[in-house]
């Protein structure tokens, strides 16, 4: 189905260029600006840039070759023409589990080449002992560093992030956080450092503890006192896998039967105490901020659940927060799972004594983080194309109208890995309206659910197990 | 404007047809109407167990003459509830027309009066039910007897027979059966109630028999109906899908047969393709137990674990099997199997993931729509094991049958072996692991029918009460003549 590229357009071409490389430089870090932009003329150059990159990346990326062959795309003439290329994200765990019971990172490394452009097939991983030696290896001496998560069946993924993308990440963040839209950036939004909040780990390769090494370049200046995390070590990933194989085998009726290398086992319950002792830590941490960062401004950045428990507790305690008045806090995580209690919004800002707080729309495989606007809006950065699927036929629906559909993107700005992206996520789109808030940017409906949450009518009963009654069990189970 | 189908409530030897409000539609299902429950729940229940001797009035013979006769109005052909319930029924069930047709036809057989004799006799003993059956032991002479109970049925929509067999097993041990139909089969078992309600109105298995959809997890209706003085057993296909809603209600006096949702997997020995044949026959064998009823069943196969070993060359004999087992399932006949309803769009998309995987997976088949095997090429499942369905299997190499056991667990209810020369290892160790039924490859449907033990229980021994009757025997001496050193109070 190969279509025709459009007509090269040397304006276009270099706006692309420009969007690809270094988004934020290109638009002097100007929030208003970037989120201003007449929608026809961002498409415009999504488009060119979409067509550039899969030019650039069936080359260099050998399951988008190999996908792009199947489809015989070689270029395409409409945005929603690319929809057949963009990748599920199970596929950045399509991996035999057996390969990391028996540490086998050399297979591990192959199968990641095929996933990005940094090929790490050089480096000399048959020393590597467990998920944590392997990727920092991989991160000392490639510019990956890769990003691992792990989902409810106990299955860690792997996605090659580079560096690059990482600092393009937190580089939005700063951007869309620091500056109220609507008017210019002070020079200190842009350049001064900033004290960082981060109630979790220092280092690792989970996301709760990738960002602060970036956070420390971008909001801190590189300096190492204005980065405050609650805990000041790496989170294992090898632990953090370990838990998720512990639950789905529970999960399975025998807690015994755990495929993890034995000498991970024996570190059982080290994780477990740790994770009882993190609550009471982060409370402490909290404190402890509160009480030496009085007057300063401070970015803060952890899930809604966690503050909400510091500020509750906080208010009970007669103790709020008085950091300077143009700090941010930005929260996340409600839409998997966790349901967030109503007073969330209202808790944590009477604790922390800002007018509002935001939250982020965002995920590992993707550079960009949404921001929601006083308008419960998620607000997509230019430079990521959304897609919404039909849930049945995996087709893109109009960009007209109100649409519901499962999440795809397309991220031009992805260093390492090719860029288009399905996700898991029901997302609800008003095509024809602009936000109230002022943004022109593609404006994604707070209420953000599961795919798999929507499926199935009600009250359909069967004898064959699926996952989801399973899980449901089990949440019911650990609920009691 | 469409009419909507009407799910029949039939209490009690009474169809309801009135008050009727609307039901399903969620995710794009159909809508079907049904009375309202708030205006039925006093009549679903039986006010008091003692209503139930009318059911002692009939001797087993007659349950059976009843039952025949029943069987012989439910040809679907000639019974225009049956015909209208299975052409509403190709909308809301998870299967094909062409295997509901088939589904349909098997109802009247269900009914033979010698196949239920037998699977009351293998099941409990039709004298344990038609008396006190009596045995000396210890000093007493020990007489049991299986009464029936007041029990509510929450029953599975996979197929349009559980209905059918719940209102049969309900019949023989004369119990008061209350059954809430799920919503892809609200039809069925409704029109089976109907049709006994023309044959004779005022029979005491007529009379006890409830039938009603109300939505799983209505608390107005549950909380009053899920009480001790309206029912003694509930019975649950499905698991936590359907007793997430009863659990709360469980108390002392209520008793709960949980048959908890399930899946099954498959052992084939390096044996079974020792030669071209083997293979052949072993791809038939796997494509049945995948294939039947398009995998919407917990019997069905989603996993076979081949002792090929994990190189090269059993690895390619395991790809070849792969190919068989698809041609295999696509030769299958339509009444058993067809290319799928509807493709799970979510298994779509990992199946096709795997595809870009090729150095540790081979996908055959799965384009269209019509099921796909997947050949792992390392001992691994895949990834999404627990979604596999829509006539989609893992064919899986491994060295040694440890590592098959490894996987068998607490939700493995059907384990197919071939060849046979496994069986005594596999069912021995595979039960102690968690498998709870242990039949030839290729037989996984194609059996004794629902007899004996389920999911490691044995529903219809425990849907009645088993009551025990003691007298001493002559030779027992009496306590009030036995000085301190004779009395012995053993338990």
């Amino acid at each position: 189905m190969a279509t025709l590229a459009p007509p090269a357009d040397a304006t276009l071409e270099r706006e692309a260029e420009a969007w690809m490389t270094d988004p934020y430089g290109h638009f002097g870090h100007h929030n208003t600006r970037i989120h201003s932009l007449p929608r026809a003329e961002v498409e415009a150059v999504q488009l060119v840039a979409i067509n550039k990159r899969l030019d650039e990346r069936r080359g260099q990326i050998k399951v988008l070759e190999k996908l792009a062959d199947a489809q015989g795309i070689t270029c395409v003439g409409t945005l929603d023409a690319i929809a057949p290329l963009l990748m599920p994200h199970d596929i950045y765990k399509s991996y035999p589990v057996s390969l990391l019971a028996r540490n086998k990172f050399d297979q591990l490394t192959t199968w990641l080449s095929r996933l990005t452009r940094h090929d790490p097939t050089g480096v000399d991983v048959s020393q590597c002992v467990s998920i944590d030696s392997w990727l920092t290896k991989l991160r000392d001496e490639t510019p990956l560093d890769v990003a691992t998560s792990s989902g409810s069946t106990g299955t860690c993924s792997f996605f090659p992030k580079s560096k690059a993308d990482y600092r393009v990440s937190v580089e939005g963040l700063r951007v869309q956080l620091a500056q109220e839209f609507g008017t210019d950036p002070r020079p200190g939004d842009i350049d001064d450092p900033i004290h960082a909040i981060v109630p979790l780990y220092r280092d690792g390769h989970a996301s709760t503890g990738a960002f602060p090494k970036y956070i420390r370049e971008v909001f801190c200046k590189g300096d190492d006192s204005k980065l405050h995390t609650a805990f000041n070590f790496k989170i294992s990933s090898d632990l953090m896998w370990l838990a998720a194989r512990l639950r789905a085998a529970a999960a399975r009726g025998d807690a015994s039967k755990v495929d993890v290398p034995l000498s991970l086992l024996a570190r059982r319950e080290e994780w477990e105490q740790a994770q009882r002792e993190m609550p009471i830590r982060q409370m402490e941490f909290i404190t402890r901020m509160v009480r030496e960062l009085r007057g300063e401004r401070v970015f803060a950045m952890g899930t809604s659940n966690m503050f909400y428990a510091v500020a509750k507790k906080g208010l009970e305690e007669g103790v709020t927060a008085s950091f300077s008045p143009d700090s941010v806090l930005m929260g996340g995580g409600g839409a998997k799972g966790v349901p967030l209690p109503d007073d969330v919004e209202e808790v944590i800002c009477r604790f922390f004594g800002f007018e509002r707080m935001t939250s982020g729309y965002g995920m590992t495989e993707m550079n960009s983080h949404s921001v929601r606007c006083e308008h419960d809006h998620y607000h997509m950065l230019p430079w990521v194309t959304v897609f919404q699927l039909d849930l049945g036929s995996g087709q893109p629906l109009p960009r007209s109208g109100v649409q519901t559909g499962r999440a795809a993107f397309f991220d031009m700005t992805q260093d390492s890995t090719w860029g288009g992206l399905v996700t898991g996520d029901l997302v609800t789109i008003d095509w024809d309206n602009d936000c109230r808030c002022g943004r022109t940017s593609v404006a994604l409906r707070k209420s953000i659910s599961r795919v798999s949450d929507s499926q199935g009518g009600d009250d359909k009963i069967s004898c064959a197990a699926t996952p989801a009654a399973q899980a449901e069990a089990l949440d019911f189970l650990t609920g009691l | 404007m469409t009419i909507r189908p009407i799910s029949y409530a039939v209490l009690r030897g009474q169809v309801i047809e009135s008050d009727l409000v609307e039901f399903g539609g969620r995710g794009g299902d159909v809508t079907f109407l049904a009375p309202d429950p708030a205006m039925i729940a006093d009549r679903l229940p039986l006010a008091s167990p003692r209503l139930m001797e009318d059911l002692y009035e009939l001797t087993f013979e007659q349950i059976l003459d009843y039952l025949g006769e029943l069987g012989s109005r439910l040809d679907v052909r000639r019974n225009d509830y049956m015909h209208e319930a299975r052409d509403h029924s190709y909308a809301t069930a998870p299967t094909t027309k062409p295997i509901m047709d088939a589904f349909f036809e098997h109802i009247e057989p269900m009914f033979d009066r010698e196949r239920i004799r037998r699977m009351v006799d293998f099941n409990i003993g039709v004298p344990y039910l038609e008396g006190w059956v009596e045995k000396p032991i210890n000093g007493s002479k020990v007489a049991i007897r299986a009464y029936g109970a007041r029990a509510l049925h929450i029953v599975a929509g996979n197929g349009p027979v559980l209905g059918a067999l719940t209102v049969l097993r309900g019949a023989v041990t004369r119990s008061d059966t209350i059954i809430k139909v799920p919503s892809n089969d609200p039809f069925t078992t409704g029109a089976i109630a109907r049709t006994m309600v023309d044959m004779e109105p005022d029979h005491p298995i007529t009379r006890h028999l409830a039938v009603a959809y109300w939505r799983g997890g209505d608390e107005a209706l549950e909380a009053k109906l899920y009480q001790p003085h309206n029912i003694e057993k509930i019975c649950a296909w499905g698991g936590f899908a359907s007793v997430k809603h009863v659990t709360k209600y469980i108390q002392p006096g209520i008793e709960l047969i949980s048959l908890d949702p399930k899946r099954s997997a498959s052992i084939v020995g390096g044996e079974g393709l020792a030669t071209d044949e083997l293979i052949e026959e072993c791809a038939n064998r796997i494509a049945v137990d995948v294939g039947a009823n398009n995998q919407t069943a917990c019997a069905n196969c989603r996993m076979v674990y081949v002792m090929c070993g994990t190189d090269e060359a059993g690895v390619d004999k395991l790809k070849q099997l792969g190919r068989r087992t698809y041609e295999a399932m696509l030769r299958l006949p339509q009444a058993l199997s067809t290319t799928p309803k509807r493709y799970d769009p979510d298994l779509k998309s990992q199946v096709d993931t795997l595809r870009l995987s090729e150095d540790f997976y081979t996908v055959i088949g799965g384009e269209k729509g019509e099921g796909a095997v997947i050949v792992s090429h390392t001992p691994d499942r895949v990834e999404f094991w627990e979604y596999l369905a829509d006539r989609t299997v893992n064919l899986i190499p491994v060295d040694t049958l440890d590592e098959v056991l490894e996987v068998v667990d607490a939700y493995t209810q059907t384990v197919g072996i071939f060849p046979e020369s496994l069986r005594e290892v596999v069912r021995h160790k595979g039960a102690l692991h968690g498998g709870q039924r242990f039949v030839a490859l290729g037989y996984a449907f194609n059996g004794p029918g629902l007899v004996g033990p389920q999911d490691g229980i044995e529903p219809m021994r425990r849907l009645v009460k088993w009551i025990i009757s003691e007298e001493p025997l002559p030779e027992k001496k009496p306590f009030w003549e036995c000085g301190d050193e004779d009395i012995a109070l053993v338990a």
